[in-house]
């Protein structure tokens, strides 16, 4: 059963493309990162599922609900925060809380009192009076405190310090423990790499990818760079041949490489070695889109988009069939 | 939708203080000093253009209530008004739109066309509230001064700016259904209120323009506060305004809410 169906979800406007074509399918109670650079189409899409854009062409269906005719229903059952939350200057967390409380029918305010106790937000203060940051607490604290069955966040750790980073991670986690569906829109990949069971990846308005977290992870390269203690009796060819290595350079005592895959063969073969230094890069955002980019066989950057996502499309659909609620 | 009337109105709370305040003190003084120039005034008005005591509504300014009216009534307070009707429903949705409270409002249960309603409704309130601000400073600075301005015509000439301001509110909805943008959409409805205000003048100082003040709301405004409130214009532009309100939320409907 999907929370989240889109077919062929379309909008352009202002003659700008938004999204192209998005179909995709997000299970109930899974947490579900939607990752893409800068305008990308992120928050257009999540627009679009809360009708607060209008697609031009194909639909979104919410719980089975159709996204616009019963756009109050499927709001109903869930916590929205936007990328940049915001309520007006003179209102308080607390007067936005209320307000939305009376709106959703709440009377008890003991889950928003833990979740500002929890986030140490000021629910007393004018909005305008809040750094960016204990702004974005009170919008958590709007968007969990009843509790949905759906939660939709666009970036929303942007501007929260690092303690409190974690500290959304680990509501997000009990959420989902909870059995709600997260729809989390970031261009963080460790953040979404921690919590999220599946991602979809998108790029200039279309999807170009559906994966399991630990999927995207396995095929995303590593860079490695090792110091050995001397250059001596490093087998390097014992290294290019091990599964997943690539791009191995050798500069004096120092060696570098890219691994796809599990570390755990690299992990071993150098550890017989004395080492001053190991460094293990994660992939930017740019480089896991040219993981897939590489998969699909589209070497030619101008012609990304359309094309090298119905390749990796196809390769998803080999991989999961239709009960991955893959693009199609 | 009551809870989203008196949100924007808390949100709006100052609204009274603002804009109520000065307007009434700026009416109280006039009220005040009426005894004091009262002979003075008499003698001057004889000396204006008759055209020009036509198109701006000036009397003999024999009364305190005359007076008022040319000082106040008749351009000051429905230019204000007008414009702070506009400024109101701005402020509930493009400006909503704009600081992202409306993103928030719609992500929760809430229908657009109860969103916008509650904005009219708000507004509506607001402008009753202001005007009333005003009016009960312009009473206080009669008594202090003994100006002895009578509370029914005052009342009826205060009450009579709350429909054509109401029209703007909802002509600001209709605007509103184009553009998110509150520079563009109060910037446009200023220059809407002062053309129309225009309009009427130019119809009034020559007759034959005359026809050209149906296109403004001031043909309807008259001088409530010597002749009374005109039922058929209090209530023509009163229905004028909601059905306008209507059809801005239709709009509202269809429109996409980019961020």
């Amino acid at each position: 059963m999907f929370a989240i169906e889109t077919e062929g979800l379309t909008k352009f406007y202002d003659g700008q493309r938004g999204i192209e074509e998005l179909t995709m399918g997000v299970r109930e109670g899974e947490v579900f990162g939607f990752l893409g650079p800068n305008g990308a189409g992120k928050t257009t899409t999540i627009r679009t599922l809360l009708d607060l854009l209008h697609p031009s062409a194909g639909s979104a269906r919410i719980f089975g609900m159709d996204s616009r005719r019963d756009s109050v229903a499927i709001r109903a059952r869930l916590g929205n925060l936007p990328g940049d939350f915001g309520f007006g200057k003179h209102t308080s967390g607390g007067e936005a809380l209320a307000l939305l409380a009376r709106v959703r029918g709440i009377e008890t305010f003991m889950r928003a009192e833990e979740l500002a106790r929890r986030l140490r937000a000021d629910l007393t203060r004018p909005l305008g009076q809040l750094s960016r940051g204990n702004r974005q607490k009170v919008g958590l604290i709007l968007a969990l405190f009843h509790r949905p069955e759906l939660l939709i966040f666009d970036e929303p750790t942007s501007g929260l310090d690092p303690l409190m980073q974690e500290e959304f991670l680990a509501l997000l986690q009990e959420e989902r423990d909870r059995g709600a569906t997260v729809f989390l829109s970031s261009h963080e990949l460790d953040e979404v790499q921690r919590v999220c069971d599946r991602v979809g990846i998108v790029r200039d308005g279309r999807l170009i990818a559906i994966e399991r977290i630990d999927d995207m992870v396995g095929k995303t390269q590593r860079r490695v760079s090792v110091e050995f203690a001397g250059p001596g009796p490093v087998d390097l060819d014992e290294l290019r041949s091990l599964p997943g290595v690539m791009g191995l350079e050798s500069h004096g005592a120092r060696i570098t490489f890219r691994v796809a895959g599990e570390l755990d063969g690299v992990v071993k073969a150098i550890a017989r070695h004395r080492l001053i230094d190991l460094e293990v890069a994660h992939p930017t955002l740019e480089e896991v889109f040219l993981t897939y980019y590489d998969e699909g066989g589209d070497e030619d950057r101008a012609g990304e988009g359309a094309q090298g996502a119905d390749v990796v499309h196809e390769g998803m659909a080999g991989e999961d069939g239709a009960d991955e609620g893959g693009a199609g | 939708m009551i809870a989203l009337i008196a949100a924007q109105l808390r949100e709006r709370r100052r609204s009274p203080l603002s804009w109520g305040l000065p307007l009434g003190a700026w009416a109280a003084f006039i009220v005040a000093i009426y005894p004091s120039v009262e002979g003075a005034l008499e003698k001057a008005i004889r000396n204006y253009p008759e055209a020009l005591k036509k198109a701006f509504g000036i009397g003999e300014l024999s009364t305190v209530e005359e007076y008022l009216h040319a000082e106040m009534l008749s351009l000051i307070v429905p230019l204000a008004v007008g414009y702070l009707a506009v400024r109101a429903v701005a402020s509930a949705l493009s400006g909503a739109a704009e600081s992202g409270r409306l993103d928030v409002l719609l992500s929760a249960p809430v229908s657009r066309r109860s969103l916008v309603w509650a904005a009219f409704g708000a507004a509506a309130v607001e402008l009753a509230a202001v005007l009333a601000m005003a009016l009960a400073l312009t009473e206080i600075g009669s008594l202090l001064a003994g100006a002895h301005l009578s509370f029914s015509s005052a009342l009826a000439g205060f009450a009579n700016v709350w429909p054509l301001a109401l029209l703007f509110a909802a002509l600001t909805i209709v605007l509103t259904g184009w553009s998110l943008r509150t520079s563009i959409v109060t910037g446009s409805l200023a220059g809407v209120l002062v053309g129309m205000y225009v309009l009427d003048l130019a119809g009034r100082l020559d007759t034959s323009l005359d026809g050209i003040r149906y296109a403004s709301v001031f043909r309807y405004y008259g001088n409530a506060i010597e002749n009374g409130i005109d039922p058929v214009s209090f209530l023509g532009v009163t229905v004028v305004a909601v059905a306008l309100a209507a059809a801005g939320v239709a709009l509202f409907e269809r429109r996409d809410l980019a961020g």
